[in-house]
């Protein structure tokens, strides 16, 4: 009896440590994950001001040099499938918030295919390219370019592994606290195809 | 508007939009047209995007002086 009027009467207090104190206006997760983006964003642009020093400051007399040729085709192609992979992970966020558990599966499998496709046939294109990093500075830099973006692509595939493979163990959920697996690595996925954007019209357009 | 991965999809779009404007412009006359004119989009992206930010910044304030 003694105890059960205990258990009654600590129900009304606060147990364990205190609340944690929100001084952000943005959740903390989101608030990560924009923080990191900007440091990226800084990454790539020192990156950009290399590239741009070497073809506009050091001005050779033809870009790429001579005999070297870029596949554009085949990237444009690659261009399509990672623009393709950011509207299949928002498909999946979409569903989740509807509560559709299938279309969250769906989506995530879908934009990890499509993240590994452009992964294998950029490697693919490294090996047929006919020069490698020590060719010439533009050698060294469209291998910095375009690698730095490589890696971040495993990265995203990595993080989209983890929020798939818990979608498939039936976690999330469509309220926004229970989604947060699959939007934060949604975010950084988008990050990954706009910065391939630029780098695809800076480097083999342009 | 909460700031979230559909606002950052918006993004996406924008992006891809404008860089199909810069390759179409590019195939059409010259590479420098092309560059400069993506030069002139990059600063208009990063004028609004400011805003853009700014603006979420604000509805973010508002949100929680109200809870």
């Amino acid at each position: 009896m003694e105890s059960a009027t205990v258990a009654v009467s600590h129900g009304d207090h606060h147990h364990g440590p205190p609340e944690a104190n929100q001084s952000s206006r943005i959740d903390r997760q989101t608030l990560g994950i924009l923080l990191f983006i900007v440091s990226e964003v800084m990454l790539f642009g020192a990156f950009f001001a290399s590239y741009f020093f070497l073809r506009v400051v050091v001005d050779p007399p033809s870009w790429p040099p001579h005999p070297y040729e870029l596949p554009v085709a085949v990237a444009g192609m690659n261009t399509a499938i990672l623009v393709s992979s950011s509207f299949t992970v928002h498909y999946a966020l979409e569903s989740i918030r509807r509560g559709n558990r299938a279309g969250l599966k769906l989506g995530l499998v879908a934009t990890w295919l499509l993240g590994a496709t452009f992964l294998f046939i950029q490697i693919n294109e490294y090996v047929h390219l006919g020069f490698s990093a020590r060719d010439l500075s533009f050698g060294s830099i469209f291998y910095s370019l375009t690698g730095l973006h490589g890696a971040h692509v495993f990265v995203g595939l990595m993080l989209l592994s983890f929020a798939t493979i818990r979608a498939f163990r039936g976690h999330f959920g469509p309220e926004e606290k229970d989604h947060l697996g699959v939007e934060v690595p949604g975010i950084y996925w988008h990050f990954v195809d706009i910065m391939w954007l630029v780098v695809f019209v800076t480097v083999y357009v342009l | 508007m909460k700031l979230n991965e559909a606002a950052v999809f918006k993004w996406v779009v924008i992006v891809g939009i404008a860089a199909a404007a810069v390759i179409a412009l590019t195939l059409l006359t010259r590479p420098l047209v092309g560059s400069l004119f993506g030069l002139a989009l990059v600063i208009a992206g990063c004028v609004y995007g400011y805003r853009w930010i700014e603006q979420k910044w604000r509805e973010l304030g508002v949100k929680k002086s109200r809870s």
